[in-house]
């Protein structure tokens, strides 16, 4: 399985805080990157993980898996933050019930 | 009526094959963005439930089909594993529990059950036959927009 030609994902680690930038479509054939980059983020013990979202096309429910696999892999005291996700993608999310286990904000915040 | 064959776990594109027919499909019934989003996001999930569940990850083939016709899109999905009826397997009890999700197991068919305005089921001739429907015109369905997005979506998709 090939991942999507226009899915691209980039993880910056700083003071805690992973920052994952998503463009394009994460489904069943991107899906193994976004939660190899998640893995590399918690061996460093961050407590938080921020995605940047924006340039997100398309969410199946094997990309909301790797959100569920962070959560998961962060524990109840890290924090999942998921930054400006367009409509569709937000209501993919909320559908399932996994926008009240992170927080999902419209623009990055301090 | 527009129709493609998927060849599963065979190292095809079926993604790419089946986002280039739902577009086609939407494009025919005049489907705005958000509702062409939910029925490839539904397509998606039914196909990719079918190769790993029905086939079991062997190679396996679906069958799609669809037209556009009097407001609405049509989409079959016709595959020849076992028989599987998905409206038998809507895990909404399990998903509106407290966060976080016990497991993700079960998002893909709730996702598939919900964003489509009607879905089908019958097995004929062997086959499973898994019926897509939306409707053209579907206004303030379930809070989606398309205006890019608005202080009060993110009011409603926040962690409450």
């Amino acid at each position: 399985m090939s991942v999507p030609p226009d899915f691209q994902a980039k993880l910056d680690v700083d003071d805690g805080t992973a920052t994952v930038w998503l463009s394009g479509e994460l489904d069943s054939r991107s899906a193994a990157v976004l939660d190899e980059l998640v893995t590399r983020a918690v061996e460093q013990r961050v407590r938080r993980i921020v995605l940047l979202a924006g340039e997100l096309t398309y969410l199946s429910s094997a990309g909301l898996r790797c959100l569920v696999f962070a959560h998961q892999k962060l524990g109840r005291t890290g924090d999942i933050v998921l930054v400006g996700a367009r409509p569709e993608v937000a209501e993919t999310i909320r559908l399932t019930g996994f926008d009240r286990a992170i927080v999902m904000q419209s623009r990055a915040e301090p | 009526m527009a129709a493609r064959r998927l060849l599963v776990n065979s190292g095809h594109d079926v993604n790419g094959v089946l986002a280039g027919l739902v577009a086609e499909l939407a494009a025919q019934g005049g489907l705005a963005a958000p509702q062409a989003y939910r029925l490839r996001l539904a397509a998606d999930e039914i196909t990719t439930n079918i190769a790993c569940h029905g086939y079991r990850g062997a190679p396996g083939v679906i069958d799609l089909g669809g037209y556009a016709a009097h407001g609405r899109v049509w989409l079959s999905i016709e595959d020849d594993a076992p028989p599987f009826d998905p409206r038998g397997h809507h895990p909404d009890p399990r998903l509106s529990a407290e966060p976080p999700l016990r497991a993700a197991g079960g998002l893909g068919l709730h996702l598939a059950l919900t964003v489509v305005d009607e879905f089908g089921y019958e097995h004929v001739r062997g086959r499973n036959r898994n019926t897509l429907v939306l409707h053209r015109e579907r206004g303030g369905h379930r809070g989606a927009t398309n205006d890019g997005g608005n202080d009060e979506r993110y009011d409603r998709a926040t962690r409450r």
